[in-house]
């Protein structure tokens, strides 16, 4: 009998190849050494939309670029921080990419989907929360972000519950980015493992109930393929314009 | 599956500092060329945008300009039109003036040219008459004179009176 549970874990959950330097347990699992191809192919793809040759690959890898740079600057980051936003471009054109690059890696038979790890999710969040502050500090200062937290026009006497609402909700926010990709993408690829199982699991009963289940079993795993690759992008897109919204939120905040 | 809720640190930090070293590198090999491209062919077009502006108001200055001298010209043609017709106009009735004047003058120059011619023709006749009349009386004078040679003479005389008209 198939172990549902376990079948679903040993696709999704990370591998680490216990690599030990000395006492120091590096991480290397599964997971990273995706991310670490991910970010040298993301890499290589940008100093191809850099480059400026004259073959029709490179005018077209440099359009594609300055269409994708020029797409996040009036698309994602000024709309949502203004111009001051223009500095952190570089940022929002790597998160985009890096996480779209993530998603949609785990759509390759063989490749786990980093983003379904809430360990990388969140230290992207922790990235743009550190972005966030950032913002505030710089344009504010420090005193004037720590009074951001405290709308204008609040009476004195409620301050001290305002103060740390207002502290706790920042923090959320940042956590909730994490959490929204990773169980967007967990809950995705488990979905696609489900409907492959649901096949195996009727073969066990009856071999020709089975088959018969593999047909509408198929078409719904390529139906949610599609979707996934949807996902995958609004994903993206989503955590990006919500970064680039808060931080915008706490530069324009009086 | 208790694993899922439960983050590794070590990964979470290699993620941090992946990520962050990524940002860094396509921005020093990657975005930061593209950004500059973008924003110079931007800063072209909107020169460019800019430059087709002032030239086309330039253009527009240039066409109201012209515009005006147009319709200076048309109407300095016009009244230097009316001026021709007005000055052609006069000129006609000058020259049909002077040729009337002409006519009349010649018309009578004409006539008084027949009357003296006329004049003259009689006085010549009228002279070759007396001079006629003066022959005839001497030769009768001269001749003895009968009814007969008489009647001859005049006839004569006559005759050559025929013979000189």
């Amino acid at each position: 009998m198939i172990e549902v549970s376990e079948t679903i874990a040993h696709h999704i959950l990370d591998h680490d190849f216990g690599v030990m330097v000395g006492t120091l347990h590096l991480p290397l699992t599964v997971h990273t050494v995706t991310m670490f191809c991910i970010s040298v192919v993301l890499l290589g793809v940008g100093m191809l939309m850099a480059r400026r040759g004259k073959s029709v690959f490179s005018r077209l890898m440099s359009t594609i670029g300055e269409e994708y740079v020029g797409f996040m600057r009036d698309g994602i980051v000024v709309p949502g921080m203004g111009q001051e936003g223009r500095p952190f471009l570089s940022y929002f054109c790597t998160l985009f990419l890096f996480i779209l690059f993530s998603n949609l890696a785990g759509l390759i038979p063989e490749v786990k989907t980093i983003t379904s790890n809430i360990a990388v999710t969140g230290a992207l969040a922790l990235c743009s929360g550190v972005l966030i502050v950032y913002c505030g500090i710089k344009f504010h200062g420090v005193v004037g972000f720590i009074k951001t937290f405290v709308p204008g026009g609040t009476p004195w006497w409620l301050v001290p519950l305002i103060f740390p609402l207002e502290v706790i909700s920042l923090i959320i926010r940042v956590c909730v980015l994490a959490i929204r990709l990773f169980a967007n993408m967990l809950s995705g690829h488990m979905v696609l493992l489900s409907l492959l199982l649901i096949i195996f699991i009727i073969g066990q009963m009856s071999k020709i109930a089975g088959t018969g289940a593999a047909i509408p079993a198929m078409g719904l795993e390529i139906f949610m393929t599609c979707l996934e690759l949807l996902v995958a992008f609004l994903q993206a897109y989503v955590f990006t314009l919500l970064t680039s919204i808060y931080a915008g939120l706490v530069i324009h905040s009086h | 599956m208790d694993q899922l809720l439960n983050p590794n640190f070590g990964v979470f930090a290699l993620t941090v500092v992946n990520f962050l070293l990524l940002v860094w590198l396509l921005h020093k090999f990657a975005w930061k060329g593209i950004i500059g491209a973008l924003e110079r062919r931007e800063k072209q077009i909107a020169d460019d945008k800019a430059a087709a502006a002032t030239a086309r108001e330039e253009a527009q200055q240039i066409k109201a300009e012209l515009d005006a001298k147009l319709q200076n010209i048309a109407a300095e043609a016009a009244k230097k039109m009316q001026e021709a017709v007005t000055l052609g106009n006069a000129q006609k009735e000058q020259l049909l003036a002077q040729t009337q004047q002409q006519a009349e003058r010649l018309l009578a120059q004409a006539k008084e040219q027949i009357e003296a011619e006329k004049n003259q023709a009689l006085k010549e006749v009228r002279e070759q008459i007396v001079n006629t009349s003066l022959l005839a009386a001497e030769k009768i004078t001269r001749q003895q004179v009968t009814q007969q040679t008489a009647q001859n003479t005049v006839d004569e005389v006559l005759r050559e009176l025929n013979t000189h008209k």
